[in-house]
């Protein structure tokens, strides 16, 4: 593929200041070109569809989500990357050195991008004011910041560029007495302010191949037969890989292992890995890909986990015909002698959905078979101990020849704890002998990657007319989806801390992680414990309603105590939730008043510590104007 | 009367427990007094982007006596450093924060053996910080660089290991019993939100988190993890919505999967508070995970204060709330009519 072609495109452009004549090839977008063909990785695709902004460069001054632009249409212009606004071993621009000081960087992966959208919005307004900064920053998605220390590190960096701040401002704060409880700023953050950081889908190593992974169309069906000979046949290809590959026990999984690496003669879910395909370049393994047979037969699935607890219902796996994961039961006094002994009993039942983890970051890895024989995978993996231990099954390999290497993690909130493509990639390495890479896209990510578990609660809670809790009955049904992955852990948290930070004397708790035909659920943020306490807290506050109470009063009647038992019967030492409910009731000046619609009598609202409410576009100012400006 | 656009608060507490669950966690690291009198860490996991190298880096310097910046950090690498377990429960700063730290006082302990010996004073009573070193109680006083030349010409590389553990115990089959940690953090969120009663659309103004962490080592970054909790849990709440069809999803890219960005964000105002833990050195605990659990359902009790309607399924989308507003109108008119 990498011969002129008559349809080869001649490019003249400018970049980061040099003049350069390059030869491309017409698919190729801008951000292909310039981290492809030019190494330049600071630019990273997010999602390929201009959504997230974290290919942001300058075309001819103007910002641009170079993942929408063609690369032919770069000719004749000067592009400028984040690699250039600093320069090789430069100082960083105020921008970049604010973006430090404040810690606006966390993963790092949507920065360069970030960096890039303010530059912008300071060079088009350099008084920009807050209102107008978030506006301009609107195109780029970050993650993991909740995007306040980004504002904050923008206006810091308007008011030194206008004079307004002095640039000691960007500086480190002192050393003081201790560098504890100190301020320190990132020691990550210039590499990820000025693009240099390497996540593993920047990284290349010489000789190296590109893979692409078949997935299943279907959510549930056998595989009579993968005829992959059309595929190795075609020039480029290194080889394709399926479940017969597998040397030794395949299955991965954080507490069960019930998910072999490829589909293993079955597939349970939509985008199931079913083959991978090794060639010379990407273009080369998305065709091999394209020309691999499956022969599918359909067989009844089940997307509902309640109908999945449903005698005959289809079973996701043999070894568990009732399609339970895992049931958490905790179990303290007796509940229904709490229920009757309540003035009150109040039921309702909730709802959450599933969540994507939404990593800036796609999954990505390279893989290679060392000097000294060692299987290492780079990826940016956040169980890297765990996974050497399934990999050295997988591949039958001792533990000392199998290697994981953490890259850099462009976001993980536990979506990166599944060794869900670094099976395919060591395989590979072990077959080709060369260095593999895997990137997905960001639609390949959504659709085979681990969502927060969905859950469906029912919660009753008796109480007495004083306020205090009697007893509660909770039970969580939960999606785990195709395969375990975290699910038994996910819903131990769940359970454990289902019935909040309260004294409960009778409580009856059980939580069912139940396998379904949909995209399987893993570990997120919260492990379950997201979904069991939005339950608790929303009906503490219908709870309190009923009794005419303040939210907090109610919830003070009933805080566990230093000393507490908990719902597991643990005793506990210092419990700060007392502290906490003080703390948070004091700084947002809470008028205190029984749960009911009061909004509009409330005189809390709308104070300094407040943003205004928001209307798309009224913000785009000319400075000394009043006109709105349009902004491209 | 309802107007157009109507305000309301609510709020949320919360509690979550550091590092794994219901079973024993464990870290290790391993630590050096280097050259220079810089600092070497060896651990087996890296960042995410929650600051954890920050951390370690600040946790180094403290036990060293040394410069944040000066610390170099070996992490990420099961046949290079030792096992860290991963990067998640909450665990890092916990777990891997005070095995380093451990690891730290074993490099330092056997500095501070040969100073002493060289200066002639008792080992405990030798004390740095920010690259200096001294005897308490003399005029003795040299730079680490100078301590550790000393150390070495004496034949003795300064390093040191740690290991540490957190012990909770596995639940009981039948009634779930254990202690599955032993650090327990606590919170609470208060939320204002306006809610357009035509389109149904809910905008989040203010944010209140009051979160114990423990020992705050970095407040800025304790900072960053609430805030970025909260807008995940922002997110949850009013608009993420994973959503399948017989198993093929509806929602493969951001144009349909709808996420928090600039527009969306509230005035986070943050509140450290500092219950230190008893049972490990740094008395830090941990914040990435539960800065997220209070944030939706404060946001589903501040819209039940604003106009009155209970969303007890997420996320709350305008399409849901107004549904619920037209509900409860018509819930209202039907009263009205009896």
């Amino acid at each position: 593929m990498s011969e002129q072609t008559p349809t080869d495109l001649q490019l003249e452009f400018q970049i980061n200041g040099r003049n350069m004549k390059r030869r491309a090839q017409p698919h190729q977008r801008l951000l292909d070109f310039i981290r492809d063909d030019l190494a330049l990785t600071g630019a990273k695709e997010g999602c390929g569809a201009g959504e997230c902004g974290t290919c942001s460069v300058f075309v001819d001054g103007k910002l641009v989500k170079s993942c929408l632009m063609p690369v032919a249409k770069a000719n004749g212009t000067k592009i400028e990357t984040i690699e250039g606004l600093a320069g090789w071993g430069g100082d960083l621009t105020p921008v970049q050195k604010a973006f430090h000081k404040t810690g606006a960087s966390q993963c790092g992966y949507c920065i360069p991008g970030m960096v890039m959208a303010a530059t912008s919005a300071l060079r088009e307004n350099p008084k920009a004011d807050i209102e107008e900064i978030k506006e301009r920053l609107g195109g780029n998605i970050c993650r993991c910041t909740g995007y306040t220390k980004i504002f904050e590190a923008v206006e810091m960096a308007r008011d030194v560029l206008s004079g307004e701040a002095n640039a000691a401002v960007l500086e480190a704060d002192g050393a003081g007495k201790s560098y504890i409880g100190n301020n320190v700023r990132r020691l990550d953050a210039p590499s990820k302010v000025a693009g240099r950081l390497r996540y593993a889908g920047d990284m290349v190593m010489p000789g190296m191949l590109h893979m692409q992974v078949l997935r299943s169309p279907h959510a549930h069906a056998l595989i009579k037969s993968i005829d992959t000979s059309e595929a190795e046949n075609l020039p480029g290809v290194a080889c394709v890989i399926t479940a017969d590959d597998v040397p030794g026990e395949d299955g991965f999984g954080v507490f069960v292992h019930d998910q072999p690496i490829m589909a293993r003669g079955r597939v349970r879910y939509v985008g199931e890995a079913i083959a991978a395909v090794t060639a010379d370049d990407m273009l080369t393994a998305v065709r091999a890909a394209s020309l691999i047979k499956v022969e599918y037969e359909p067989i009844a699935a089940v997307f509902d986990s309640e109908e999945a607890m449903q005698n005959g219902a289809p079973v996701v796996h043999d070894y568990a015909p009732d399609n339970i994961v895992k049931h958490i039961p905790i179990r303290k006094g007796d509940v229904e002698q709490g229920f009757a002994d309540a003035d009150l009993v109040v039921e309702q039942s909730y709802d959450t959905q599933a969540v994507e983890h939404a990593y800036l970051e796609p999954e990505a890895g390279i893989a290679y078979v060392d000097h000294d024989d060692v299987v290492t995978v780079v990826s940016p993996s956040q169980n890297i101990t765990h996974h050497r231990h399934m990999l050295a099954k997988i591949i039958d390999r001792p533990i000392n020849k199998v290697r994981f290497i953490m890259s850099p993690v462009g976001g993980g909130f536990g979506g990166k704890e599944d060794m869900i493509y670094q099976g395919m990639l060591a395989l590979s390495a072990m077959k080709t002998g060369a260095p593999v890479r895997l990137v997905y896209t960001r639609e390949e990510s959504i659709i085979s990657t681990a969502k927060r578990h969905p859950a469906r609660i029912t919660y009753k809670m008796g109480l007495k007319q004083d306020g205090r809790i009697t007893a509660v009955s909770f039970r969580m049904i939960s999606d785990g989806g195709a395969y375990g992955l975290s699910t038994e852990g996910v819903m131990r948290k769940a359970a454990i801390l289902a019935c909040g930070p309260y004294n409960i004397p009778n409580v009856q708790i059980d939580t069912y992680g139940v396998y379904t035909n949909n995209t399987p659920s893993g570990a997120f943020r919260t492990f379950g414990a997201m979904q069991s306490q939005f339950a608790t807290e929303s009906h503490m506050d219908i709870c309190a309603e009923k009794l005419g109470l303040d939210p907090f009063e109610f919830r003070r009647i009933n805080m566990m105590q230093n000393g507490a038992v908990t719902h597991t019967q643990q005793q506990l030492g210092s419990v700060s939730i007392g502290r906490v409910l003080e703390a948070a009731e004091k700084a947002s000046r809470w008028e205190t008043g029984p749960v009911s619609m009061r909004g509009q009598e409330r005189a809390d609202l709308g104070g300094d510590d407040t943003r205004p409410p928001c209307t798309l576009g009224a913000r785009f100012r000319k400075p000394g104007d009043d006109d709105r400006q349009e902004v491209a | 009367m309802m107007g157009r656009k109507m305000r309301g608060r609510g709020m949320a507490a919360s509690w979550y427990g550091i590092a794994r669950t219901a079973t024993i966690d464990r870290a290790g690291a391993w630590a050096e007094l280097d050259d220079g009198g810089t600092g070497k860490i060896v651990t087996g996991v890296t960042e995410i982007g929650e600051g954890i190298l920050t951390l370690l880096a600040q946790v180094a310097a403290e036990e060293m006596g040394i410069k944040p910046e000066d610390i170099t950090i070996g992490d990420n690498d099961t046949a290079r450093s030792p096992e860290a377990a991963h990067a998640g429960a909450t665990r890092q700063t916990y777990m891997i924060g005070n095995s380093v730290a451990l690891a730290c006082r074993d490099a330092r302990a056997k500095l501070d053996k040969e100073l002493a010996e060289h200066w002639d004073v008792e080992a405990d009573s030798i004390e740095a910080f920010d690259g200096e070193i001294w005897s308490k109680g003399s005029n003795l006083k040299m730079s680490m660089e100078e301590a550790v030349d000393i150390c070495k010409k004496r034949g003795v590389v300064p390093v040191g290991s740690g290991s540490f553990t957190a012990h909770g115990t596995g639940l009981d089959p039948v009634d779930g019993s254990g202690s599955p940690w032993q650090a327990y953090v606590f919170g609470t969120q208060v939320a204002e939100v306006e809610v357009d009663t035509v389109t149904g659309e809910v905008q989040v103004l203010g944010i209140w988190a009051a979160h114990d962490v423990g020992r705050a080592i970095n407040p800025r970054g304790v900072e960053g993890q609430i805030e970025g909790g909260v807008v995940q849990g922002l997110g949850q709440a009013l608009m993420e919505d994973y959503q399948l069809e017989d198993g093929h999803t509806k929602t493969h890219g951001f144009a349909k999967y709808i996420l928090p960005t600039s527009l969306d964000i509230p005035e986070i105002n943050t509140v450290i508070v500092e219950d230190p833990d008893p049972k490990s050195p740094l008395g830090a605990k941990g914040i990435g995970e539960p800065a997220l659990v209070p944030t939706a359902p404060a946001i589903m009790n501040a819209i039940y204060d604003a106009v009155g309607v209970r969303i007890t399924s997420l996320p709350a989308t305008p399409e849901k709330v107004l549904a619920a507003l037209q509900a409860k109108a018509a819930a209202g008119q039907l009263e009205a009519a009896e």
